[in-house]
């Protein structure tokens, strides 16, 4: 009885789902100055000047504290808006984005509770998860000012 | 508690890290190159096929790209070159992706140089022909 109600739970427990949310992109119209920045295509006519993959690495600490730049909004908000400067473009379109590894609550609090427990018993450290989010974009410049 | 701040720094040193790849292509129609967009096409144009091209190799000590598995090389040296044998003027939909490793995954590869680390670039799209005014050839 007791093996069957902890397995039910642990089933229900895997079925959670893992979240990773990034801030907003540009509006159409764009009314910030900048880069333009979209998952979808541009509103005004543009040259396309190339193709940019990012990579952004982290590690998750013991199930909680993030460290490095595996989220959304790092790759994105630094790397591939400079590469897109760097390579003379004023915007970004088609991103898409993946976070490779997400973990669900329940796989946070194992790694919590199993880095809480092998310092509770001095055997093993704490736990550690590297964490990855790629992105690539259409870097472009638009013909004209308006957008 | 030391660990956990000593696991934390440790994370921090090594985590920091994003891999950018890029390149960069000439402007349509100001070369007799194709064209490649990851977007549609307003402009008439007649739909040829689809295409994947995939360049396999290894990072000799953890660095070395030797047969080229970067986006500079899966572009030039694969797409652009099918799209021009399939008869295309361009390429529409385009998705792509290569292997990054971070940097630390790269100093082991240094470190265990006999371990070549795997490598590869792969980009699909669809292959278009434009039709009428839209076909003019570039001078």
């Amino acid at each position: 009885m007791r093996r069957a109600l902890l397995s039910s739970l642990v089933l229900g427990l895997l079925g959670c789902s893992a979240v990773s949310k990034g801030s907003a992109l540009s509006a159409v119209p764009s009314r910030e100055p900048g880069m333009f920045v979209s998952t979808g295509g541009a509103p005004a006519p543009y040259v396309t000047l190339g193709f940019v993959q990012v990579r952004g690495y982290g590690v998750q600490v013991a199930g909680f504290a993030d460290v490095g730049h595996a989220t959304l909004d790092g790759p994105i908000r630094n790397a591939l808006l400079a590469e897109a400067a760097r390579m003379g473009g004023n915007g970004v379109i088609h991103v898409e984005f993946l976070d490779e590894n997400p973990s669900t609550e329940i796989e946070r609090a194992q790694a919590a509770a199993n880095s809480i427990q092998n310092l509770a018993s001095g055997r093993g450290g704490v736990e550690q998860k590297d964490r990855y989010v790629t992105v690539t974009g259409e870097v472009i410049r638009f013909e004209g000012a308006a957008r | 508690m030391k660990r956990i701040v000593t696991a934390v720094l440790f994370a921090s040193a090594f985590a920091g890290c994003t891999m950018v790849n890029s390149v960069a292509l000439p402007a349509r129609g100001t070369t007799a190159e194709p064209f490649v967009t990851a977007g549609d096409l307003a402009e008439p144009h007649e739909v040829i096929g689809l295409v994947q091209v995939t360049r396999t190799g290894v990072l000799l000590f953890g660095n070395l790209d030797v047969v080229g598995t970067d986006l500079e090389a899966g572009f030039k040296q694969a797409l652009l070159p099918a799209i021009k044998e399939a008869g295309g003027d361009g390429a529409v939909r385009v998705r792509y992706q290569m292997t990054q490793y971070a940097p630390a995954a790269r100093v082991i590869g240094a470190i265990l140089f006999f371990i070549p680390l795997p490598s590869s670039v792969t980009i699909t799209g669809q292959v278009v022909k434009l039709k009428g005014a839209a076909a003019a050839p570039v001078q």
